[in-house]
Parts: structure tokens; C-alpha cells; sequence
């Protein structure tokens, strides 16, 4: 599908506007209380900051980090189980990044793997992603590495990108299309996607060549370098924190715990978890097969770039550069990376 | 930085150390450094950049750093704090670790700045730190800045939320919990966080819920700031690392606060002072109990 | 706090005591044995001393559902293991600044030394809190924590 119209700056707003009177909900990247900017709800599009990335990504609106699965009620001999909703509420995310955007696309191959997730795609299909095409990223963004652009579609239900007074719209699903029809009067003609490559050409340039080689590249030397001192050498500087696969948008791990909440009734909860820490890997018996930060960190470049992969054909990475930023101690996934493509090229070695 | 370079050359030329534990210039900004063979000294600086507190790395809560054997680590003066807390409860010998201090006037909030040092652009925590270097050092490079005047905006805003009605105080925290996922980044990052395993990692019984809803994570951050009275050097690394940027300093800060007014305790670079949770004094103020 | 003035009526606070076996607990027997007449809204959970009680007992007991709690031990010097009291109140000096600082009501608290041969002052340390968290009204703080969407089926029993 690649119909476009275009939307004014005016529209925009009035779009919001319609879609809350709708008693639809709207999020998007806006400052919070700590003057960040984050995915959040908001009641009006001039909240919305398109200029900063958002510090986390969209996978807490498909993904909440704790979200009830059942409630138990224990009746005599008996348990009685209630179930949460199978319908999530109807919602727009304006202003997605394109790199987020993808990440969802990318995480429903495993979220309809071996079960298909219900939570996960109700929410999916409840939510419309209007994502707006990136101005362009720093040091730490790779997406054009890992098969993504800017500017890519996946996982947008629109595309939007700014031309004159607006933002010519490129229609990229079905439901994209539903969005338009119900609110037609927003929408009408406009400049054509040519406009708008000057904008996509700029942003592309500013993160084109950060990691250079391709994922086939590091997937074949990962796979074939499990241990390697490299993993002991990176590992150093880690605390074990996971604030990167906290802000990761493709991090999906989970764990499932019951909570009691009385002594007859709980709750059965998901709720994020990551393996960068100890806990992730325990036995019951107190062996942990992955007994410091070293196989943690490997875990980490491992799922996303040769695990995934091999499963799926596609790295779980989107290149956001997000882990980068937040990491407390410096580590940069780019330069983990550049370093794995040096090795496997033969252009460099374990410092 | 060409003295801290060649004190570390010899250090490791000389065999007194494995490893020196400092700072380097990263993708993104400074971070920590690890420099295992004297060539690689060049590679370590220190600048108002270097605001990670490496103490971090001394716990021993990291198995995967016994690799580098005997270490020396840089130090800012507010470092040598969570160096001595960490003597001072047995987590580390201190005939095992080589100390060298950097003088210094303060360093920025945030390691990739390119500001130049400012009131502006200073860690808050540096805001009326009267510590120039570290007297736990063995050895001391550097020169520093005159440092910055105090009170520190976190001091004041504790201050600020002490003053509301206890409901807006409740609702203040609870909007703040809610962001938390429960990442435990800020245990992690901690110098004083040095369990072996954490209470909120025990599951019989379940002391704290693991999930990251407001009654979980209420019990989460209490049970941090308690476990960090009289420990807390309020270097901030929980709050810097926070991914969701949560206030977490103003808990810690609360509580040194009580622990300074009620026992006179403050973060000391001085391994032998007690510390003030696990010792006592028989005429403790007790006023709230009947 | 939370309560409407017909909730407030007919409040009966649920207050949770943690005692230590030496003192407050004997204390408290000596309280029953002498007859005292004192408010029954007191659930008692005994432990070898006050320096057993951590404060995540506390945060526990308001989390599932107490209005008020009550900490009660030995009188200093009176420890059975000699220090376990200070060591106990100077964890509670700060728990009790820090609960207040995250917003939780100090007077729904109680602190106390109570001895084996004080069964009146139990009496009055159990009325005293019953009366000031009946006044606070039910503690419904931490019952709105956890936001979760109401279920939605007819429950279905499957679990033998």
C-alpha cells in the first residue's frame, strides 16, 4: 500500500483533538515531570516534542512493565481463576519513532511463535502507530545497519513526514487507512512524498556508517566465538544494572510471578525482567549457569544478533542507540559492535 | 593528567598492581577505565567529565573482576568515602587495593558534557562539598578547582517536600513510583549496595513484590534508603542511572540527613568511624517512643 | 483520611503489633490475666526482640491492609540479648522519618516500651492507638496502589 495525502500543522492538532473527543487515547513523545521526553499520554498534539528521542520506547504500551494475567480466589477445594480482559481499549500513538515502530513489528514474530501472546495482540490490534519520520540521530544511532531507516514504514500504521505547512502522510496499512477514513475532513492534497527527500536524506546521512559491515557479518563470528576473551574484556566495565534492556525497544523478557494478595486471593503477574542480572538465570538449587557479568553481557549481543536471527532471519535490534545513552558506565553498543566486524574481517583483535 | 598517567605506568610497570581502575575517553563522553598493562596508562584521564563513582567496581558483589587481581583506583574525594564504607563493613582489605586520589573541584553532571565547568553545568552533589582530596589516598595527583558554594538544590528540595502536608507528599511519591520499573539499576550502580543477595531478590518469603506496580515499588525504595542509612555517600549513581528518572537521591538524601541530625554521622573518608546503623549509643534520643 | 463520616462511624481500625517475647509480649499476658478491659482491634505477632523487627514489617503489615501498627519491646537495658533494643531504635528513629517523609502519617505508627509487668501501660499504648488511627480514619493508601483492570469473567473453576 503506498497511497500519501498530507495533513497541515493545524489538522494535526484538530486530529488529537477528534480522536479524544472520540474517546480514543492518544500518546506521544512529551516532557515529563523530570523534563525529559517520554512516551506518554497526552491530551493535546502541541505536547508533543519530535525533536528529542524519547528516553524509553513504545514497548510499554504492548509490553507494560507489570500487567495482570488472572486473578486466583481459592474456594474451598477449589480454585476459581478470573480473567483479565481479552479487549484493550482503542488507542493512537502520534509521533512514534520509526525505529520503535519497527520494534514492535519485529518483537510479534516471537510474541506468535510457538503461542500466540493474547495481551500482546490485543493491544497490537487496539493500538494505531502514527510515526513520524526521524530528523536524524547522534553517534549512537544505527538503524540503516540493521535493515531500518529514518524513514522506514515497519510497523507504522502511517508515516509522516514534514512538507510545507504539514506532513505528507503515507498510508502503510489497512488500519492506517481506517484512521483516515474515520477522520476525512483532516486530511487532503498536498506536496507529494518528493518533497519530503531532502528532510530523509539528511537524517539518513546522520547515522549512515556508524557500525559498518552487515548483521550477517556479526552474526556468523558471534556464533562461532562463544568464548572468546572479548566477552571477559567488555564485561569489565558492566554493573549488571539492565537500564539498556529497560530502554531497549525489542528487550521483551518477562517473568511470571503469583502474588497473594489475602490469604485466599492473588494475582498472576508478568512483569519485565532482563539477563543482565544474577537472578535471571538462578536455579532453584543456587547454580547459575551464567555466574557473572561476563556470559551476561555476551547474552545480550548473542539474543540480539545471532539467536533472534537464527529464529527469526532478523536481528532484535533496531539500532535506537538508546542502550548507549543510558548505559552509566559508558559501554556503546556501536563500538561493540564495529569491533566484532573488525575481528570477524580480521582487521583487529580482543585489545 | 601526565602525573596520574605516569604513577599509574610505574604502579603497573613495577608489578604493584594488576589493574588501574580509572577513567578514559569513551564513544560517549568519559568512563571508567580499566588498564592492565603500562603502555595502556596513557590511556587514563580525569577532567570534570569523570563523574562515575569506581568504587563501584571494588564490591564484592562483581566475581567477574577478581580476573584483574590487585588493583589500583582512581578517586575523586567523594569516591574515597564509598571506599572507606566499604573497608569500614569488611567488604574490602585495605591492604589489597592501591588508592590513588585526585584532587578536585567539582566535577559536571553529566560525563558527556561538552560545558565547561559551571555553576550551571556542576553535579549537584558538588554544591558546598568542602573536600578537596582524599586523605585515604596512598597517593594524590592532581590539582583542584576551588569548588562550588552549597546548599545542593537535592538538600533543598528535601527540604521543600518536607515542609507539604503529608497527603501531597504521598501523592508526590506515588507519581514518581509509578514510573518505576523495577530495574534495580540503582542497586546495581551502588558502591554501598554490596549483598551478596539482595532482600528483593528473596522469594520465601517475599519481602518485596518484584513487580513494578506503586505497592512493590513502595516497599522497593524503602527498603534501599534503609539499607543505605549511614552508608549512602550521595554520590547520585542512583539517580544518573535511573532509565526512568526517578528523584532517588532525595530518599537517600532524607536519611543521611536523619542519620547526621540524630547521630552525628556524615560520609567520611575515615574507615575507622563506626558506622551508625549497627552500633549504638545507650542514650539514643527516643522521643517518639512511649 | 480517606473516609466519608458513615465509614468513620463505623470504623473499626485493624492494627498489627509486633512485640518481643521478653517484655511486650508478657506484657501483654499480664494485661489478659489481669482482667484489663482495652480495645480488641489488636492482632499480636511475637518475635525473640524488637531487634528481629525489620521495618519491612511494617511496610508489609500496611500493605496488607493494617491501619495502624504498633512496635513494642523491651525498655533499653532491659534487653533479654542485651543490645537488640538500640540497635532496633535507632532503625526505627530513621524508618519512622523516612515513612513520614514518603507521606505515611507518623500517628499511624506506635512505638513503645512495654514490660513484663506493665500490663496497664499496654493497655494504654493499645487504646491510645486505637483511638488516634480511628481518628485517621481506614488506611487506604496502599489498597489503591496496584490499578489493575477488574476481571471480567464469571470465575470458572478448574483447579481440583
Amino acid at each position: 500500500m503506498s497511497t500519501t495525502t498530507f495533513i497541515r500543522n493545524e489538522d494535526l492538532k484538530g486530529l488529537v483533538a477528534d480522536l479524544k473527543a472520540a474517546g480514543v487515547g492518544v500518546a506521544g513523545p512529551a516532557r515529563t515531570t523530570d523534563g525529559a521526553v517520554d512516551y506518554r499520554s497526552i491530551d493535546r498534539f502541541e505536547d508533543v516534542v519530535l525533536d528529542a528521542q524519547p528516553r524509553t520506547s513504545l514497548k510499554q504500551f504492548f509490553l507494560p512493565p507489570t500487567e495482570p494475567l488472572f486473578k486466583y480466589r481459592r474456594e474451598g477445594s477449589d480454585v476459581a481463576i478470573l480473567e483479565m480482559p481479552a479487549v484493550q481499549p482503542p488507542r493512537v500513538i502520534v509521533g512514534a519513532r520509526p525505529c520503535d515502530a519497527a520494534a514492535v513489528e519485529i518483537l510479534d514474530r516471537v510474541m506468535n511463535w510457538d503461542y500466540k501472546d493474547e495481551p500482546w495482540f490485543a493491544r497490537r490490534e487496539a493500538t494505531t502507530i502514527v510515526a513520524f519520520a526521524c530528523p536524524g540521530g547522534d553517534r549512537s544511532c544505527f538503524c540503516t545497519t540493521v535493515g531500518l531507516a529514518p524513514d522506514s514504514t515497519r510497523g507504522s500504521d502511517l508515516l509522516l513526514a514534514p512538507a510545507g505547512d504539514g506532513y505528507v502522510v503515507e498510508v502503510v496499512t489497512p488500519k492506517g487507512q481506517k484512521l483516515l477514513d474515520a477522520f476525512p475532513k483532516r486530511f487532503g492534497a498536498g506536496p507529494g512524498v518528493d518533497a519530503t527527500k531532502a528532510y530523509r536524506d539528511k537524517a539518513r546521512a546522520s547515522v549512515d556508517g556508524h557500525v559498518p559491515g552487515s548483521p550477517e557479518v556479526i552474526r556468523q563470528w558471534v556464533q562461532t566465538h562463544f568464548e572468546d576473551p572479548f566477552w571477559s574484556e567488555i564485561a569489565l566495565r558492566c554493573h549488571g544494572c539492565g537500564g539498556c534492556a529497560a530502554v531497549c525497544p525489542t528487550c521483551h523478557c518477562f517473568d511470571i510471578v503469583d502474588e497473594p494478595e489475602t490469604l485466599t486471593e492473588g494475582t498472576r503477574r508478568r512483569n519485565w525482567d532482563t539477563c543482565q542480572t544474577a537472578l535471571f538465570t538462578v536455579h532453584a538449587s543456587g547454580h547459575n549457569p551464567r555466574h557473572d557479568q561476563c556470559g551476561r553481557c555476551r547474552q545480550r549481543v548473542n539474543h540480539k544478533f545471532a539467536i533472534y536471527p537464527s529464529r527469526f532471519n532478523e536481528v532484535l535490534c533496531t539500532g535506537c542507540g538508546r542502550c548507549a545513552r543510558v548505559c552509566p558506565a559508558g559501554q556503546d553498543v556501536t563500538e561493540i559492535l564495529t569491533r566484532i566486524v573488525a575481528m570477524a574481517t580480521g582487521q583487529g583483535g580482543a585489545a | 593528567m601526565t602525573e596520574l598517567r605516569e604513577l599509574a605506568r610505574r604502579l603497573l610497570s613495577e608489578g604493584t598492581v594488576n589493574a588501574v581502575l580509572g577513567w578514559e575517553e569513551g564513544p560517549r563522553g568519559a568512563r571508567p577505565a580499566f588498564v592492565t598493562d603500562a603502555a595502556g596508562a596513557d590511556r587514563l584521564i580525569f577532567d570534570p567529565r569523570c563523574v562515575h563513582n569506581l568504587a563501584a567496581y571494588l564490591s564484592p558483589r562483581r566475581p567477574h573482576l577478581k580476573q584483574l587481581g590487585k588493583v589500583a583506583i582512581v578517586l575523586k574525594p567523594c569516591d574515597a568515602k564509598a571506599v572507606a564504607g566499604l573497608i569500614r563493613e569488611t567488604q574490602v582489605p585495605r591492604e589489597n587495593v592501591v588508592l590513588i586520589g585526585v584532587r578536585c573541584g567539582g566535577v559536571l553532571a553529566d560525563p558527556e558534557s561538552t560545558e565547561p565547568l559551571s555553576e550551571a553545568t556542576v553535579a549537584d552533589r558538588c554544591r558546598g562539598c568542602p573536600d578537596r582530596e582524599a586523605k585515604l589516598a596512598d597517593h594524590l595527583v592532581g590539582t583542584a578547582g576551588p569548588g562550588f558554594p552549597g546548599p545542593s538544590h537535592r538538600a533543598q528540595k528535601v527540604e521543600e517536600l518536607a515542609a507539604l502536608p503529608a497527603d501531597q507528599r504521598w501523592a508526590f511519591w506515588q507519581a514518581e513510583f509509578e514510573k518505576c520499573v523495577r530495574c534495580h539499576a540503582c542497586r546495581q550502580v551502588c558502591p554501598m549496595c554490596f549483598c551478596e543477595r539482595c532482600l528483593a531478590d528473596k522469594t520465601m518469603p517475599r519481602w518485596i513484590e518484584s513487580s513494578p506496580h506503586n505497592r512493590g515499588n513502595f516497599a522497593w525504595h524503602v527498603a534501599r534508603a534503609m539499607h543505605l542509612a549511614g552508608r549512602c555517600v550521595d554520590c547520585g549513581e542512583c539517580e544518573r542511572v535511573c532509565p526512568e528518572g526517578l528523584p532517588l537521591g532525595l530518599l537517600t538524601r532524607k536519611v543521611a540527613q536523619v542519620v547526621a541530625d540524630r547521630y552525628d554521622f556524615r560520609p567520611t573518608d575515615d574507615p575507622a568511624v563506626p558506622a551508625p546503623v549497627g552500633t549504638y549509643r545507650m542514650d539514643d534520643p527516643q522521643e517518639f517512643i512511649l | 483520611m480517606d473516609a466519608t463520616p458513615a465509614d468513620a462511624a463505623n470504623f473499626e481500625p485493624r492494627i498489627t503489633a509486633f512485640v518481643c517475647n521478653w517484655c511486650t509480649y508478657t506484657g501483654a499476658d499480664l494485661a489478659g490475666t489481669s482482667r484489663l478491659q482495652m480495645a480488641s482491634n489488636v492482632r499480636i505477632i511475637r518475635l525473640p526482640c524488637t531487634g528481629r523487627i525489620d521495618p519491612m514489617f511494617i511496610t508489609k503489615a500496611f500493605e496488607r491492609g493494617a491501619d495502624g501498627v504498633i512496635v513494642s519491646g523491651c525498655h533499653p537495658a532491659d534487653c533479654h540479648y542485651t543490645a537488640g533494643n538500640y540497635h532496633a531504635r535507632r532503625r526505627f528513629a530513621i524508618f519512622r522519618e523516612l515513612a513520614g517523609f514518603l507521606g505515611v502519617d507518623p500517628g499511624r505508627i506506635t512505638f513503645s516500651w512495654v514490660s513484663a509487668s506493665e500490663g496497664a501501660k499496654w493497655r494504654d499504648v493499645v487504646n491510645d492507638t486505637v483511638t488516634r488511627v480511628r481518628a485517621l480514619g481506614p488506611f487506604t493508601n496502599f489498597r489503591r496502589m496496584v490499578a489493575d483492570p477488574a476481571t471480567v469473567s464469571a470465575p470458572s473453576t478448574e483447579v481440583k
